[in-house]
């Protein structure tokens, strides 16, 4: 029934000139959603072709920008949680969650397809069930363990971002759009790995072999969406080529590096299943 | 429908444009730069000047300019830990030496993606990037270059997917990785500079979104560190209407 509406929506919307080119656009986003396809499942290569449609993509970053916004809702109001040196900072990423969350929103309803509603976010673990385990302790009592749940759904963002990228491939304005976006979120998850580092932490700004890891047995899903496959050294050129680092790093050329610089050099996408399996975590 | 000026896509080019006069008077004075193409007012012009560099069109250009900012970090980088300030902190040391690394490791593959036998000559042996308007020695001169940079580098690769033709996915692919960790870098020297100065409104627009630069704004900032020679960009579409003001316009 959605899609109808959308169809009708789009056949409904007046021509002018100047409306014109977005709803071109806006057109090619709805007829990909009626050719929708099943989210791809099992683990593609990364550059390869996904069967996610633009719509399916935009989806998935609005749940996650909406678990983001919360999170640091959240965290916020929780008295005595966070330092009062570091109030504006958190105040500066749930402003730019919340503009994320009103972008997205805006660009499906644009397209006819309204957002769905807002689950209640539960970052226990929970579920939102009281008899479910707590899979993440004390997140809004104890700042560390805050800043590390903080950390791990950043990092899933950006790789998530990564993934979903191109595969919103019916307008190139709102391909770069998601890929500034995504930048943003890079620059968020740097910060807050900085101020886990500044606490003590053994942390870099960018997801390293050097981290020390976050330890999750219970809710493995989150680890391998922020940060599993991230000490991937392997690199494709093309289907069949391997980018041969070997033969680059040279101390002879002054091209040599510390070897967990190499996996740092290139983030790496999840697939929207892994990145789905991650966010049910938390609704 | 509301109306579409108030869409964020109508808004954006006014922004952009702002920046873009901002940064043109900070290198008025600088060597003029031709960007054929990439000027929203001028024509594609044939090279001219003997100092001039035409990168080549399409991917391979892209490839070409995301190479020659590489050079750009790993030349500065370098010369930081080579030497590194007297009041730098541990952490600053430890950050500048993965920023050289990454840089290193970024100027290597695109240098293997323009030609997989590494035996193109990118640009001339006498070809540098010159650090002399850097203060280096100096904690809060290197960091201050340190996000000069990465603001630039950061803004550029936004504009670069885009655009990149979609033949070689791959190679996109190897971009797209990269352009997270050129924006995780500016956030971390933005903090180091000024704690707290990451993500700052300084970057990053009224929707959330990393405020970009286009070749043509990224190479007239980096004017002054190449001279004499001049870098030519040529947009891959400068059909205004399919290019989507992407590479011709600040978005």
């Amino acid at each position: 029934m959605k899609l109808i509406s959308l169809l009708d929506h789009l056949a409904a919307t007046p021509a002018s000139s100047a409306a014109a080119p977005r709803r071109d656009v806006l057109a090619q986003l709805g007829r990909a959603a009626a050719a929708a396809l099943p989210l791809a499942l099992g683990t593609l290569p990364a550059a390869a072709a996904t069967n996610d449609t633009p719509l399916d993509a935009l989806l998935q970053l609005l749940q996650l920008e909406r678990l983001q916004a919360a999170l640091y809702t959240q965290g916020l109001a929780a008295t005595g949680l966070i330092p009062a040196g570091q109030t504006a900072d958190f105040q500066r990423l749930l402003a730019h969650q919340n503009q994320h969350v009103a972008f997205l929103t805006r660009t499906l309803q644009d397209a006819g397809s309204a957002a769905p509603t807002a689950p209640t976010f539960d970052f226990s673990g929970r579920r939102n069930v009281a008899s479910n385990p707590e899979l993440f302790p004390a997140v809004f009592s104890n700042y560390d363990n805050f800043l590390a749940l903080a950390q791990q759904i950043e990092d899933l963002g950006v790789r998530l971002y990564q993934y979903q990228a191109f595969n919103i491939n019916s307008d190139t304005r709102l391909t770069q759009a998601v890929l500034r976006m995504q930048s943003v979120e890079a620059q968020h998850s740097a910060h807050v790995r900085s101020l886990r580092r500044g606490r003590g932490a053994t942390v870099g700004t960018w997801p390293s072999d050097e981290d020390a890891t976050i330890v999750r047995p219970a809710a493995q899903a989150l680890t391998t969406a922020a940060t599993g496959g991230e000490a991937n050294v392997v690199q494709f050129a093309s289907a069949s080529t391997q980018v041969p680092f070997s033969t680059f790093f040279l101390i002879r050329d002054n091209t040599a590096i510390h070897d967990p610089a190499l996996a740092e050099a290139f983030d790496e996408p999840i697939t929207s299943a892994v990145g789905q399996a991650a966010l049910n975590l938390f609704s | 429908m509301s109306d579409l000026s108030h869409l964020p896509a109508r808004r954006e080019p006014s922004l952009g444009r702002r920046l873009f006069l901002q940064l043109s008077a900070a290198s008025a004075a600088s060597v003029a730069l031709a960007a054929a193409g990439c000027s929203p007012s001028s024509t594609p012009t044939p090279a001219a000047a003997s100092n001039q560099i035409v990168l080549p069109q399409g991917n391979q250009g892209l490839l070409y300019y995301a190479y020659f900012l590489a050079l750009a970090q790993a030349t500065t980088y370098q010369k930081v830990v080579d030497a590194p300030p007297s009041d730098f902190t541990p952490v600053d040391r430890a950050v500048f030496d993965d920023l050289r690394d990454h840089a290193v490791v970024h100027r290597e593959t695109l240098k293997y993606l323009i030609d997989p036998t590494r035996a193109t000559v990118i640009f001339p042996a006498d070809f540098a990037f010159n650090l002399k308007s850097f203060t280096l020695t100096t904690r809060a001169g290197a960091l201050a270059a340190a996000q000069q940079l990465e603001d630039l580098v950061a803004s550029a690769y936004p504009v670069i997917l885009p655009l990149f033709s979609s033949t070689n996915i791959y190679k996109r692919t190897l971009l797209l990785k990269m352009s997270t960790v050129q924006a995780r870098h500016a956030a971390t020297v933005r903090d180091l500079l000024t704690p707290g100065g990451f993500a700052s409104s300084a970057v990053v627009d009224g929707n959330g979104q990393l405020i970009t630069q286009t070749p043509f704004v990224v190479l007239t900032a980096l004017a002054p560190f190449v001279a004499p020679y001049v870098l030519a960009f040529t947009c891959p579409d400068t059909n205004s209407s399919t290019d989507a003001g992407l590479c011709t316009a600040n978005g």
